[in-house]
């Protein structure tokens, strides 16, 4: 077993992560449920790789996602930024001032509402015996009400989530002179992570969970790029690289669909695009695989789905799914390089992922990110429904031609569904996967294929994003559903089978030539409005020119010849 | 109006409402800072939305906890939070100064003075009131052997405002100790080299110094000795964990048996390096009762523990950066960075090194150092809070003593400072001055007696009462502060009441340069934030 550490930085990446968590949570769930389907407990995925067990003061048994979750302060709403645990001790008790024996003054912020569904979670724990024996019609309508609150009243990403965290999981930002509703660009963060030493407090949290780890595998880092956090991750994954110098980082920036707001003015449009390039710069420098995440718009992704852009809750799901896709093959069984299990196919390690994207054929660490939700079956060989053709793109700014003779990339396939909505083996799906790879046009130089039978579980709270033709195991039904058009979401839909994929190939060139060309636009002319922008972050000259040289070295693997021009100086 | 004309949105504020938004602010600012001042100040107890708790009573944190809006209010929070990036105190001070200075002030500007001349007069009063505090200030001869006394006495009236008196009383010996012990003579002193460690256990009062270092994480092998005496203590950064070589360099392999020989070849090195560290072991602790002890900053695999477990060596993996400075300093020795060439020099040694376990929580003590030139203080309380309020207490403490010795001098307090000052600048300095500026003069020698004012006010004292029989004293000759239970006047220098010299200055330093600043705005212009916006 291969420890894996999740951090996850800014507002969206917690949003991304509390959906993440849900999954997990989930998993644990039906793999002790005798009425859940059998396939989660005989596939099972080895939860320790994400999770680790301890205890609280009082000796109670605990586990807990191995995570460190930054935000900015108040982003937790109604959940205490040291956990669920050990918060059991007496109020009473807790209001005690014992340091000091002369006046008090009280001043008490207004109590951040629980909605209906953290009300019921709490109401389960401490009764968990009643909920079991409620009649099912009358539980049914509950979950209903507790899905439309949730459908309309997402407010924090706490608000979802089901996941004990442990005290030392959750970090929240302070910044004295930071207004975090303007946290929008690059510069904003530059005081916040010196104040008060945060960085360090940031170091030790991850040192906490680190030194539990015999054998980390990696760091699976999520990171809100879109403003001011991406400052923030940067300078966390330069101290990482620093003390955990071996541990392979695969970062995800994902984006949500309303940071791309139209700019207001020119200044904020010439912000935003520095703001990109810097920040791809920065954050590429210390990790060894980056996968943007972030369509400006996933209402049109699929037909299959119904996102709407406006709502945090909607878009962080499909992220979530996908990272947990990609996820999946770091626990999957290890079993011997040559042989094969019934249960799984094809496991790696963050390093082994790292190095056979990036490392191979073009020396590319910037990956696109495509996501089947659902999978199709496999008895349907009607070309739209293939596997392969039904992966959407979920890293903005890619080009869509798949004739790259270069590409390297890594397919994971779990919970795929056969004829009649049986549940496919693996060794079917590697034969399909395979001769739909040999009927390629242009095939990959490498391609790398995970499966496992197990998809993806629907949690309670997971938004109402399926269209009305996805049946309740995630297949897609041929006749439209009677019910009308009325997106469904976890009551109708228990499970989908899932197929994800990480693309190294010349796809993602304008999204790196964009960044790479606007920094030589707009940062390093001198007196323009761009530079001066720069400067007020802190970037010197000579910084900016690393920074653009850095964007250049990143594309260079896509034009060998702009290499020998390079050399020769 | 221009402004308006390029930009339709602006709002300007006009001369006199200008002023006065920067006088109100400025005032709205003391207001809430007013009552932390001193021993008798009110704690503030601050529950956030999701029912965290929080309690301070230092001007610092509530400035940076209140999220200000207000600019002016911004400007001033920052120049008194500076105040405490640079010295570790007087934020409260600085913000009452300020708040007081611009009171002042308007009294003047609404009789008709212009605030140029103000501003020119508290130049002069300025000036004069630091070399009055040069004449005043209480010199200390710090030298090889600091006068603990002393030193004690300005932690305990550092203390004595944040926590109960027991406890501070507690605390000004550790403190005081914690600093002395870190001190090397002629080097800037290096607070990082006191560890703060917390446990959530017991009581406040079984708070602790230890000499030596505790350390948050345990060994990770169920053989290793929970606790040993008499210990080397090896500190190191090396790697004693197997992975890959180069991320780069992937293993070219083309039968699992290849691939077996490769692993167990990259498994050698670790191996390797883990017998250096064993046959060193054997070399020193030969025949003798001695034990082993290896801190590293990177991993060890279990593999690697089992091997140091097998011969009998404590191993500790993934400490804190810092933790490696901090463990020479205390042990002795020095840090390693690779295992070839290990000799007896690079130990460190600790008399006794144990294992505490609290929960999932472990913690490691390397205690009973010969000349520990680095310690922890152990802060031990019931709950989070507890533990976060005394916490900064000693932050505060430590930086007072560490300015006494770095300032050799202090200052003595209760107001006796404030009003001495007061007496000077209306006696002396005054007649120096022409005209107007005298007003000014007068009302930085007024504002000066906020100090002693807001003292009095928390204890529940009568205000003018308080002042004028301080004033008399001082004008008798006598140099006395404030007892804050009966309000008479005392000697502060008997009841070991001081004040930081560098902390005093900052104030009488930055206080009217913020405040010239803002009485010379005549006019605001808003293109963007509200600046209505209530604090």
């Amino acid at each position: 077993m291969r420890e894996v550490v999740t951090v996850q930085v800014g507002g969206f990446a917690n949003f991304v992560g509390s959906h993440f968590w849900n999954f997990q949570d989930e998993l644990l769930g039906l793999a002790d449920d005798p009425g859940a389907d059998p396939v989660f407990r005989t596939a099972a995925l080895d939860m320790d790789v994400l999770y680790r067990a301890g205890e609280t003061h009082q000796g109670v048994a605990t586990y807990c996602p191995r995570l460190v979750s930054v935000g900015s302060r108040g982003s937790l709403g109604a959940l205490s930024s040291s956990g669920t645990l050990g918060s059991s001790s007496a109020a009473a008790e807790q209001h005690n001032v014992v340091a000091w024996s002369g006046n008090v003054t009280k001043s008490v912020a207004k109590p951040h509402e629980r909605n209906l569904f953290l009300q019921s979670l709490s109401e389960e724990e401490q009764n968990p015996s009643s909920s079991n024996d409620q009649n099912t019609a009358k539980k049914n309508v509950e979950d209903k009400d507790l899905v439309e609150s949730l459908e309309n009243g997402v407010k924090f990403w706490t608000d979802y989530s089901k996941v004990q965290y442990h005290p030392q999981s959750l970090y929240e930002l302070y910044g004295s002179w930071t207004d975090f509703d303007r946290f929008d660009h690059y510069g904003t963060a530059r005081e916040v992570v010196s104040e008060w030493s945060q960085m360090e407090e940031m170091n030790e949290r991850l040192r906490f969970f680190v030194e539990e780890c015999d054998h980390i595998q990696g760091l699976q880092f999520i990171v809100d790029d879109s403003g001011g956090f991406s400052s923030v991750a940067a300078q966390y994954l330069e101290s990482i690289a620093d003390d955990y110098t071996n541990t392979p980082v695969l970062l995800y920036c994902v984006r949500n669909p309303v940071s791309y707001g139209s700019p207001r003015n020119q200044r904020e449009n010439i912000t935003r695009s520095l703001h990109d390039a810097v920040s791809l710069s920065k954050l590429s420098y210390y990790c060894n695989l980056m996968v943007p995440i972030g369509l400006p718009s996933l209402s049109y992704l699929s037909p299959l789905l119904s996102i709407k852009d406006d709502k945090h809750f909607h878009s962080s799901a499909i992220c979530a799914a996908a990272i947990h896709s990609v996820s999946v093959p770091l626990r999957l069984q290890h079993v011997g390089p040559a042989s094969d299990s019934a249960h799984s196919s094809g496991n790696l390690d963050i390093g082994e992922l790292v190095h056979i994207l990036s490392d191979q054929g073009r020396q590319n660490m910037i990956t696109a990110l495509d996501v089947a939700m659902p999978a199709p079956s496999l008895a349907d060989r009607k070309d739209l429904s293939n596997i392969e053709r039904s992966l959407h793109c979920l890293t903005p700014e890619t080009n869509d031609d798949d004739e790259d003779p270069y590409a390297v990339e890594s397919l994971v396939v779990h919970g795929a569904l056969d004829a009649g909505g049986k549940r496919a083996s693996v060794s079917q799906v590697k034969d399909y996967i395979c001769s739909a790879f040999e009927g390629r046009a242009t095939k990959p130089k490498f391609s790398h294929l995970s499966v496992s039978p197990c998809p993806l579980p629907i949690p309670l709270p997971f938004p109402s994003i399926f269209s009305s033709s996805i049946g309740h195991q995630g297949q897609i039904l041929s006749s439209q559903d009677p019910e009308g058009t009325r997106p469904k979401g976890s009551l109708d839909v228990v499970s989908v089978p899932m197929a994800a994929r990480l693309r190294s190939s010349n796809d993602v060139v304008p999204f790196i030539e964009r960044r790479s060309a606007s920094l030589q636009r707009l940062g390093m002319a001198r007196g323009t409005l761009g530079s001066q922008i720069l400067r007020d972050w802190g970037f010197g000259k000579e910084e900016v020119e690393d920074m653009g040289e850095h964007l250049a070295k990143l594309l260079r693997p896509f034009y060998p010849e702009m290499d020998l021009t390079s050399d020769s100086d | 109006m221009s402004v308006r004309f390029l930009n339709q949105n602006a709002e300007v504020l006009n001369k006199s409402a200008a002023l006065h938004m920067n006088i109100n602010a400025a005032k709205g600012l003391q207001d809430v800072l007013k009552t932390n001042l001193g021993p008798k100040g009110t704690i503030k107890m601050l529950v956030g939305g999701a029912g965290d708790l929080k309690l301070t009573k230092d001007g610092n944190t509530l400035l940076k906890e209140m999220q200000i809006q207000n600019p002016t209010a911004i400007m001033i929070a920052r120049t008194a939070v500076a105040q405490d990036d640079t010295s570790g105190d007087g934020t409260t001070s600085t913000v009452l100064f300020i708040g007081e200075l611009m009171k002042q002030s308007e009294r003047c500007i609404d009789e008709g003075t212009h605030p140029r001349f103000l501003v020119d007069a508290f130049d002069v009063a300025k000036r004069a009131t630091l070399e009055f505090l040069e004449k005043f200030k209480t010199p200390v001869v710090i030298g090889d052997e600091p006068d603990r006394d002393t030193l004690k006495m300005i932690a305990r009236t550092t203390l004595r405002t944040k926590l109960y008196e027991g406890l501070a009383d507690q605390l000004t010996d550790i403190v005081v100790n914690a600093v002395l012990c870190i001190r090397k003579p002629d080097e800037p002193i290096d607070l990082f080299m006191v560890e703060i460690m917390h446990m959530r256990h017991k009581f406040d009062v079984d708070t602790r110094l230890v000499e030596g270092l505790v350390l948050d994480h345990g060994s990770r092998h169920p053989d290793m000795k929970r606790r040993a005496e008499n210990c080397y203590i090896l500190t190191c950064n090396v790697s004693l964990e197997y992975e890959k070589s180069e991320i780069n360099a992937g293993f070219f392999y083309s039968n699992a048996e290849q691939r077996e020989k490769m692993v167990a070849a990259e498994r050698r090195q670790v191996d390797e390096r883990v017998k250096r560290i064993i046959e060193l072991k054997n070399k020193v602790c030969a025949g003798g009762d001695k034990n082993f002890v290896v801190i590293n900053q990177k991993g060890i695999d279990p593999p690697s523990l089992d091997l140091l477990a097998r011969a009998g060596i404590i191993a500790l993996r993934r400490a804190k950066r810092r933790n490696m400075e901090r463990l020479v300093l205390a042990c002795g020795g020095e840090a390693v960075n690779s295992v070839d060439d290990l000799t007896e020099d690079c130990l460190g040694w600790a008399g006794l090194v144990y294992e505490h376990v609290l929960g999932e929580e472990k913690y490691t003590f390397v205690e009973n150092v010969k000349n520990p030139r680095s310690c922890t203080i152990l802060i031990k309380g019931p709950n989070d809070h507890t533990i976060a309020q005394i916490k900064d207490a000693v932050r505060d403490g430590l930086r007072s003593v560490k300015n006494t010795v770095e300032d050799e001098a202090v200052v003595l307090g209760a107001g006796a400072f404030e009003v001495a000052a007061k007496k000077h600048l209306i006696d002396n300095v005054k007649k120096t001055v022409k005209g107007r500026a005298q007003l000014g003069v007068e009302a930085f020698a007024e504002a000066l007696l906020v100090i002693p004012k807001t003292l009095a006010e928390n204890s529940g004292l009568d205000t003018q009462d308080v002042i004028v029989s301080l004033q008399n004293e001082h004008d008798r000759g006598m140099v006395v502060g404030l007892n804050h239970h009966s309000g008479d006047p005392i000697d502060p220098q008997m009841d070991g009441i001081f004040d930081n010299y560098s902390v005093k200055r900052q104030i009488i330093n930055s206080g009217p340069i913020i405040a010239s600043q803002l009485l010379l705005v005549d006019e605001v212009i808003r293109a963007g934030r509200n600046m209505r916006k209530p604090t």
